[in-house]
C-alpha cells in the first residue's frame, strides 16, 4: 500500500517537474495534497501496561531465585503483617486538644480585682500539674526539695512510708553529690 | 460600648460617607433558595426586624492613633444564614495592624506549649534496682570478667546512669510584652489574612447544628471555626448546635490565645469581644505602671 502511494506521489513528481514549468507552484502543492492526506501516529505505551505484563521472558523453565519484591519492608511470611503497629490517627479537636491554650494570656485579657487590682497568673491555673510543682523550675535538688517541704505537711510520711524514705534518701545523697563533687557556680570562673 | 447608631451629627456622618456607600439601603430577609433543601423550613422563614442599614457606623477609638491608619472591618450578623452586613466598624492599629512578627508568634505558641510541659520520664540508678548486693562471681579463678554487682550500669537490667529523673519541669515564663505582643501580632495577622470577622452577637435563632454549618460554609468561614465573646456564659442557641461539632468552639475573651487562634481557621469576634479586647491591650500599652506589670516572673509573687 506505501509502495503504491509512493511510487504515486514520485511519479507525480515527475509528472510536477514538467507541470510547473506551466502551472504556478500553488496548484501543484493543492495536487501534491490531494493524493497525500495527513497522517498522525498514535503511540500509547504506558509504563503501567509494562508493569503489567511482567517482566520479559527469557530462559524459559529457569526458576528465578533472586527477590523482585522491591524495597519495602516484608516479612518471611507473606500472610503475616509487618511487626509495626496500626496507624490510628488522633483527634486533634477533641476537647482537650481543641481548647489547648485556654486561658494562658489571662493576665492581660481578664479583667483586675476590684480590689486588689491584680489578675489570674497563668502559672496559677496548671491544674494539670501537682499544686507543688505549678510554676517551678529546676534541677532535680531544687524539685525534690520542695516536694519534699509540701508533702510533709500532708499525711505523706504516713501514707506511703516508702515513698517518704527513698525521697528522703535521694535528697540526701544529691546534697552530698552536690557539695562535694560538683563545683559552686560562684567558683566557675576562679 | 463605643459603638454609635446612625442617629448621629450631620458632620461625623458626612466624613464617614465615603467610607461605607458600599453598604446595601435596604434589608434582604428571604435566604437563598440553595440551601432550602438542607434546611427545615421554618428556619428559612425566621423574620427579623432590624432598622434600615446601616445600622453601625462608627467607633470611638480609645488613645487615637497619631500615624497609624485604622483599620475597617464590616460587622457582620448571625442571625440569618445569608450574610447581612450590618455596618463598618475602625479597630486600632495598635492592636490589630501592628507588624505581624513570625518570630513573636512563634516564642508565644513554643511557650504555652512548653510551660504547662512535665515529663514524668524516669530511670532509676544502680543502688535504687532492686538486688545486686552479692558479688555475682569470685573475684578470681572463673576465668570471666571481674564484677561486683549485678546492677552496675554496665549490666543489663542494670542502673541508669544520668537517664531521665522525673519529674522534670519544662516550665518557663515568657516576657509579659513578649506575650502582649504576640496577642497583638496574631490578631493582626488574622485580620490581614481575611481570618478574623466581626458579628454583632452570637444569638442564633435555632439550635439546630445544621443552621450553624451552613452558616459558616455560606460565608466561607473555616473549616474550624473559634467564637469569641466577652461574657463567659455564651446563648444557649449557638452552645447546642456547636457541642457536637469539635472544630466549632466558642472561649471568652479572657481565654483567647495565640495559640486557639492559629489552631482554627477562621476568628469570630463579637462587638463587644472587640471591644474588650482592644481596651485591654490598648490598657496595658499604654499604663504607667508598665515596668512593674512586666516586671519577672517569681514563684513567690502571687
Amino acid at each position: 500500500m506505501t509502495s503504491l502511494i509512493g511510487s504515486m506521489i514520485s511519479s507525480l513528481g515527475v509528472a510536477l517537474k514538467y507541470r510547473s514549468l506551466i502551472g504556478t507552484a500553488n496548484q501543484a502543492s493543492k495536487v501534491v495534497a490531494l493524493f497525500s492526506p495527513e497522517w498522525t501516529t498514535v503511540r500509547f505505551r504506558y509504563h503501567a501496561d509494562k508493569v503489567a505484563k511482567g517482566p520479559v521472558q527469557r530462559r524459559y523453565g529457569y526458576e528465578e531465585k533472586l527477590f523482585r519484591g522491591g524495597l519495602l519492608p516484608r516479612t518471611a511470611y507473606p500472610d503475616k503483617p509487618l511487626p509495626m503497629p496500626v496507624y490510628r490517627p488522633k483527634n486533634s479537636w477533641n476537647e482537650k486538644r481543641a481548647l489547648f491554650g485556654q486561658n494562658d494570656y489571662i493576665d492581660i485579657l481578664g479583667p483586675s480585682n476590684e480590689i486588689s487590682k491584680k489578675t489570674l497568673h497563668p502559672a496559677q491555673l496548671l491544674y494539670n500539674v501537682p499544686s507543688w510543682l505549678r510554676g517551678v523550675k529546676g534541677n532535680e535538688y531544687q524539685i525534690l526539695l520542695r516536694k519534699r517541704k509540701f508533702l510533709q505537711q500532708k499525711n505523706f510520711p504516713l501514707s506511703s512510708p516508702t515513698k517518704w524514705a527513698t525521697l528522703n534518701v535521694r535528697i540526701k545523697k544529691l546534697y552530698k553529690y552536690l557539695n562535694t563533687k560538683t563545683k559552686s557556680p560562684f567558683w566557675k570562673h576562679a | 460600648m463605643a459603638v454609635k447608631i446612625i442617629n448621629k451629627t450631620v458632620t461625623d456622618f458626612s466624613l464617614r460617607v465615603t467610607r461605607c456607600f458600599f453598604v446595601p439601603t435596604k434589608t434582604i430577609h428571604s435566604n437563598v433558595a440553595l440551601f432550602q433543601d438542607n434546611l427545615d423550613t421554618s428556619l428559612t422563614s425566621i423574620e427579623v426586624n432590624r432598622s434600615p442599614l446601616p445600622i453601625i457606623s462608627s467607633r470611638k477609638l480609645a488613645f487615637p492613633p497619631k500615624f497609624k491608619v485604622p483599620r475597617q472591618v464590616w460587622v457582620s450578623n448571625m442571625d440569618t444564614v445569608e450574610e447581612e452586613k450590618l455596618g463598618l466598624i475602625d479597630l486600632h492599629p495598635e492592636v490589630f495592624a501592628d507588624r505581624p512578627r513570625m518570630d513573636i508568634i512563634h516564642e508565644n505558641v513554643r511557650w504555652q506549649q512548653l510551660y504547662r510541659h512535665v515529663s514524668y520520664a524516669h530511670t532509676k540508678m544502680r543502688y535504687e534496682v532492686r538486688g545486686g548486693g552479692r558479688k555475682p562471681r569470685p573475684q578470681k579463678g572463673s576465668g570471666r570478667s571481674r564484677h561486683g554487682s549485678i546492677r552496675s550500669p554496665i549490666w543489663v537490667g542494670g542502673g541508669i546512669v544520668h537517664g531521665p529523673r522525673s519529674p522534670t519541669s519544662y516550665f518557663y515564663m515568657l516576657g509579659f510584652n513578649a506575650r502582649l505582643n504576640g496577642l497583638r501580632s496574631t490578631l493582626s495577622a488574622k485580620l490581614a489574612q481575611d481570618d478574623l470577622q466581626v458579628v454583632d452577637s452570637l444569638d442564633i435563632p435555632t439550635d439546630d447544628p445544621k443552621y450553624l454549618e451552613t452558616l459558616i460554609e455560606e460565608r466561607g468561614w473555616g473549616p474550624s471555626v473559634l467564637f469569641v465573646d466577652d461574657n463567659d456564659i455564651m446563648p444557649l442557641n449557638i452552645t447546642a448546635a456547636s457541642d457536637g461539632f469539635g472544630h466549632f468552639n466558642l472561649m471568652p475573651v479572657y481565654g483567647l490565645n495565640v495559640y486557639s487562634m492559629l489552631k482554627h481557621s477562621t476568628l469570630v469576634l463579637t462587638l463587644a469581644a472587640v471591644e474588650r479586647i482592644e481596651e485591654r491591650i490598648l490598657f496595658h500599652l499604654n499604663r504607667n505602671d508598665a515596668a512593674q506589670a512586666a516586671s519577672k516572673y517569681r514563684l513567690d509573687n502571687f
